[in-house]
């Protein structure tokens, strides 16, 4: 085999390795992620796949609110500054396409990632 | 040889540019943008197209909708009409008379039993529209129901009279769905049409691909647990849900939804959620929302002459699930269970 011919082939494998590194970067699926966000701005996002038990304490529109992820795939609302606390009520958001929200505080948790493979939620 | 490497190496680096420069025009990213009003969300997500001016606009559809028909703002057609309950009629916009009306012929399918504009009193009797939720004794429910129905409502072109001064009218039970109406009606006139659009109005869905003839995946939230029941499949659609699970308080471990039922004055307890799937047409958007509230008021043995007589008005498919938590469907659609899955 020339030498020609071996760099030809290199070039070739580094092409498709680099159209196949690509592919699995546009193709991925995304982990099970919970994004928390207040007024449509994004204010925390959350691992749901991580085992730890996580607090978070953000800031609504009308005041503190406290989150917890549970360590085991679920997100809720713990505490609000809410008059109705409907957000306190919702059961936790687990699956992608789950919400919990918080109308009064502008406050919405939605978990993200695919595995449903739906469009839309109707509820 | 070694001079036949070089147009090799830029075929393939070409190739690549173009299979990046097509992977990423066929795959727009959608932009989502999230409003609140009409006291819940809206949630847009559209691919294609001016994305970001197309989210603006529709949220401004829908705050011109809240503007029309609030409950709570004093300047609204609403608003007006009540506050000359029992005074003489009021002249209204030919849109928000067109919606009375729409609503009316909604309540006529079972002469209001099911679905009620005027039921708004025992809505506040409730301490739904105060967010200070009690039980009232049942002598206030009689007294209120009294004069909480449309007979009370009276619509002669463009005018809107309620007889008795107690009398009121709330079309929250309608106004998301209209607003998809509005908003449907928008994206068919946009010159660069977006590829996809899906609006989330308070559960009230818009399912819009234009005339590329999306077939939706269309997931029913559980009503009692966490994600979703099964999914159903549409083509471009409205798509409204009623149900006990989101709005609702609880004394002495019994549940109280805020969907009041006007044939007894007591919430709705027939049913745990009622999803109503309609074609884009004119106004299905709005007939579809109140539908919802028709079939989760509804007993079984009643959803399916319901069913009959309004099947005919593009409904495509009904999912109901009953107080039960038995899941079943109205129309030719095809519920596909999670657990079949």
């Amino acid at each position: 085999m020339k030498r020609s011919d071996r760099i030809t082939g290199v070039v070739i494998l580094a092409a498709v390795a680099l159209v196949v590194v690509f592919w699995i970067v546009m193709h991925r699926t995304p982990g099970t992620l919970a994004v928390v966000q207040v007024d449509g701005k994004v204010v925390a996002t959350v691992d749901l796949t991580s085992r730890e038990v996580q607090t978070l304490r953000i800031t609504g529109v009308l005041g503190p609110l406290v989150i917890v992820a549970d360590g085991k795939g679920s997100i809720r609302v713990a505490e609000a500054t809410c008059p109705d606390q409907i957000c306190v009520h919702t059961i936790p958001a687990r699956s992608p396409g789950d919400q919990v929200i918080c109308v009064p505080n502008h406050m919405v948790i939605t978990v993200e990632g695919k595995g449903t493979g739906i469009d839309a939620l109707a509820h | 040889m070694r001079k036949a490497i070089a147009p090799i190496v830029a075929l393939i680096v070409a190739g690549a540019g173009l299979a990046t420069f097509f992977a990423l025009r066929t795959s727009p990213e959608p932009v989502m943008s999230t409003y609140f009003l009409m006291d819940t969300v809206l949630t847009v997500k559209t691919t294609g197209g001016d994305a970001a001016t197309i989210n603006e606009h529709l949220h401004a559809l829908a705050s011109d909708v809240d503007s029309m028909t609030s409950y709570y703002k004093a300047e609204s057609e609403t608003a007006r009409v009540n506050a000359a309950a029992g005074k003489g009629p009021v002249s209204v916009s030919p849109e928000y008379a067109a919606l009375v009306k729409a609503a009316v012929a909604v309540e006529a399918i079972d002469h209001g039993s099911t679905f009620d504009i005027a039921i708004s009193p025992l809505s506040s009797l409730w301490g739904f529209t105060t967010e200070d939720f009690r039980v009232p004794a049942a002598k206030e429910i009689s007294d209120t129901l009294a004069y909480s129905h449309s007979d009370q409502l009276v619509i002669s072109g463009t005018t809107v009279q309620l007889r008795d001064h107690r009398a009121r009218i709330d079309l929250g039970g309608i106004a998301k769905g209209y607003s998809l109406d509005v908003m449907e009606e928008y994206l068919h006139t946009i010159k660069l049409q977006p590829r996809q659009v899906i609006v989330d109005f308070g559960g009230n869905l818009l399912l819009y691909s234009g005339g590329r003839k999306h077939d939706w995946k269309i997931g029913i939230r559980d009503p009692r647990g966490q994600g979703i029941i099964g999914y159903v499949r549409s083509g471009d659609a409205f798509v409204a849900t009623s149900g006990d699970y989101e709005r609702y308080f609880e004394r002495n471990g019994k549940r109280y939804c805020h969907i009041i039922d006007p044939s007894t004055g007591y919430p709705g307890t027939l049913n745990q959620s009622a999803t109503v799937i309609t074609d884009i047409q004119p106004m299905h958007g709005a007939i579809g929302d109140a539908l919802g509230k028709v079939f989760f008021c509804s007993p079984a043995e009643t959803q399916r002459s319901l069913f009959q007589t309004v099947e005919s008005q593009g409904i495509v498919g009904i999912v109901l699930v009953d107080a039960a938590g038995t899941q079943s469907t109205l129309g030719p659609i095809t519920f596909v269970p999670t657990a079949a899955q």
